[in-house]
């Protein structure tokens, strides 16, 4: 075991360039994490095609009372669709978990679908959108769609119904024509995708939505006290020369 | 009140001490911009002791927990976010202020006579602080902690002979594992800390004997007045307490821009790999630890040999130990030095830097070339001052201090 780590470590200190992979151009994003609309949506959007596979294991639904200004009952009926371990409808302080079995989903996929709650975090909300929109179709993967940001990855097209499945044309891989159509246009599938990030980094860190408006306030404070730090030491060194 | 401080002064020399270390306490009146780091860092010291405790209140030191523990904290606990983003800026706020306050004892010369054992334990502070930096990063558990841990502590395992069983005693497991992260704990929360507070005591108590050296390197003692008054001095307090206040105001209003705005300061204070939980079956692509270690990994990689770069490694930090007896030119200030000293200081910088820039980023033909040649700089210039120091051509050194323009 030793002896492997260390031809690991040695690779890398020691190597030149041999684990660096191609820069991959990432499509931009806006996003705005105070927009609650777009946040309401894209939860929605979560509840109902991700959380079948992935978690969002450390946030609790409760948040979204206050966070997507929805009320409680509203959450209840319309966000949380799983039971807990006694067949109850899950908790509002619960946090959101699915019933997925992770020996099983690592059998059916291959991996174990990783947990989103800090997707935007360690990923970076361009990626995330980037791959959301990057699924066409191949037949020769087990599931029958690719993805051009993340190749032979294991995860099906799980929106594929909204965006339809589409190939890239021969001749110009940056075009794509659509062999199935799906519920929404290229446009509105964009913007259900926006949302969904939107939603996704509003998870990965739920204290930007307080730390701007406290860090204005604090700032104001300290320069203020700034001020009267800078009267106070000119007023004691009047008399050095 | 008199009657209660002479009470209190009979059994605790409380007038006394205030008198000796604060309102007589005379410090050269012509400090600069470079003066304010001592005061800050001992600040940052007490921010990062106090954060911490708050931390520990919720934090788990167990590998399955840990991870989620910090995500409970940032989400879950009233202010965890704002306690969390002060102690990881903390963290790289304290590194850049040791390392303002070490390139103001190399511009001034304040680690020569009579400041070598100042310098020494100012130097062992700094080694403490990287134990007490490492040790931290593995606890939340993230990809780039157990990673970095994974292979800094394999670099013991380069000892000839020891090397094997001592990464393991470190370990306590033969990978980075849950074992590992218990001691770490305690290491990060207790004993380094503990130490660091004595050696802090040891450095105030070293500088408060010998007084403070100045941006013109004169000892402000050898003129006094009738009264031993250093001419050159004023009372510590309230003259920089007052000075000191103003400069820690400045430098919350920068700190607390970064906590509140960028906390992540684009993958330097906070990497983004580090919030994926740690998998030891999985190697993220790129390795390195954070910005404020990444000189001294970046000499390790220059040299094309484990063992060597171990070596050559801690002989860059070590080195530094003996500055005082490196460093033989008895003027202080770069103010008065030669140009040899001047560039070759300006040299210096700029590879340590550079090397900085190099240990951030995956090896390159190119930056693998830069670094060696970087890390010669980086030796060169203690062999340059060593031998040009004794007979080094100098200003003429005026009696009085100047003050800043």
């Amino acid at each position: 075991m030793n002896r492997y780590f260390l031809i690991v470590i040695l690779s890398f200190l020691f190597s030149d360039n041999i684990f660096s992979s191609e820069k991959i151009i990432l499509d931009q994003v806006s996003i705005n994490i105070h927009n609650k609309p777009s946040l309401q949506r894209g939860a929605k959007i979560f509840m109902n095609n991700c959380l079948g596979c992935h978690t969002l294991k450390y946030q609790r639904y409760s948040k979204f009372i206050n966070h997507l200004g929805m009320p409680k009952e509203v959450i209840e009926k319309n966000l949380i669709f799983t039971t807990d371990k006694y067949g109850e409808p899950t908790k509002i302080g619960s946090l959101i978990i699915n019933a997925v079995d992770e020996d099983f989903s690592k059998e059916a996929f291959g991996v174990t679908p990783p947990d989103l709650s800090l997707i935007v975090r360690s990923r970076g909300a361009d990626w995330v959108y980037t791959f959301l929109t990057s699924f066409y179709k191949d037949d020769s993967r087990p599931l029958g769609v690719n993805n051009k940001l993340y190749p032979n990855v294991s995860m099906p097209h799980a929106l594929w119904w909204m965006e339809g499945l589409k190939k890239p044309v021969e001749g110009n891989p940056k075009k794509y024509s659509y062999v199935v159509t799906g519920s929404l246009s290229e446009k509105e599938y964009k913007q259900a995708v926006t949302d969904l990030v939107n939603f996704l980094a509003y998870v990965s860190e739920p204290a930007q939505l307080e730390r701007y408006k406290v860090g204005f306030w604090v700032l104001l404070f300290l320069s203020l006290f700034a001020f009267l730090a800078y009267l106070l030491k000119k007023e004691y060194w009047r008399d050095i020369d | 009140m008199g009657k209660f401080m002479s009470w209190i002064d009979a059994r605790l020399p409380v007038s006394s001490f205030f008198r000796n270390h604060l309102s007589q306490y005379y410090a050269p009146k012509n400090f600069n911009f470079f003066y304010f780091f001592g005061s800050l860092a001992l600040f940052i010291f007490i921010l990062q002791i106090i954060t911490g405790i708050f931390l520990t209140i919720n934090y788990k030191p167990d590998a399955s927990n840990a991870f989620a523990s910090v995500e409970y904290i940032m989400r879950d606990v009233e202010w965890g976010w704002l306690i969390r983003y002060l102690h990881s800026t903390g963290s790289s706020f304290f590194f850049l202020i040791v390392y303002l306050h070490m390139f103001r004892a190399l511009l001034y010369g304040s680690f020569k006579k009579p400041r070598e054992l100042l310098w020494i334990f100012g130097m062992i502070i700094f080694v403490l602080l990287m134990a007490e930096a490492f040790m931290g990063y593995l606890l939340p558990w993230g990809q780039m902690s157990y990673w970095g841990a994974q292979v800094i502590i394999s670099l013991f395992g380069a000892i000839p002979y020891i090397g094997e069983p001592l990464a393991l005693w470190i370990r306590g497991d033969y990978v980075v594992s849950d074992v590992t992260l218990n001691r770490f704990f305690a290491f990060h929360v207790i004993a380094i800390p503990l130490l660091l507070f004595f050696l802090i005591y040891l450095h105030i108590a070293a500088l408060h004997t010998v007084g403070s050296n100045n941006p013109d390197g004169i000892e402000i003692k050898e003129n006094t007045d009738e009264n031993g008054i250093p001419r050159d001095g004023i009372p510590f307090h309230p003259y920089y307490t007052v000075k000191d206040i103003f400069g820690l105001s400045i430098f919350l209003i920068i700190f607390a821009f970064i906590v509140f705005f960028m906390p992540e300061f684009g993958g330097y204070f906070l990497e983004r790999d580090n919030f994926v939980p740690a998998n030891p079956l999985q190697t993220p692509e790129h390795i390195q630890p954070l910005w404020y270690l990444t000189p001294f990994y970046a000499i390790l990689r220059a040299i094309p040999d484990k063992l060597g770069g171990v070596i050559v490694m801690g002989i860059s930090i070590l080195i530094l130990f003996v500055m005082p007896w490196i460093d033989r030119c008895p003027v202080k200030s770069i103010r008065y030095r030669s140009n040899g000293y001047k560039t070759s200081l300006t040299l210096f910088i700029i590879s340590f830097i550079g090397l900085g820039y190099i240990g951030m980023n995956p090896p390159t033909p190119i930056l693998t070339w830069v670094g060696r040649l970087f890390t010669l700089i980086y030796f060169g210039f203690f062999i340059f001052l060593y031998i040009t120091s004794k007979d080094e051509k100098t200003k003429e050194v005026p009696e009085r201090v100047r003050m800043d323009e």
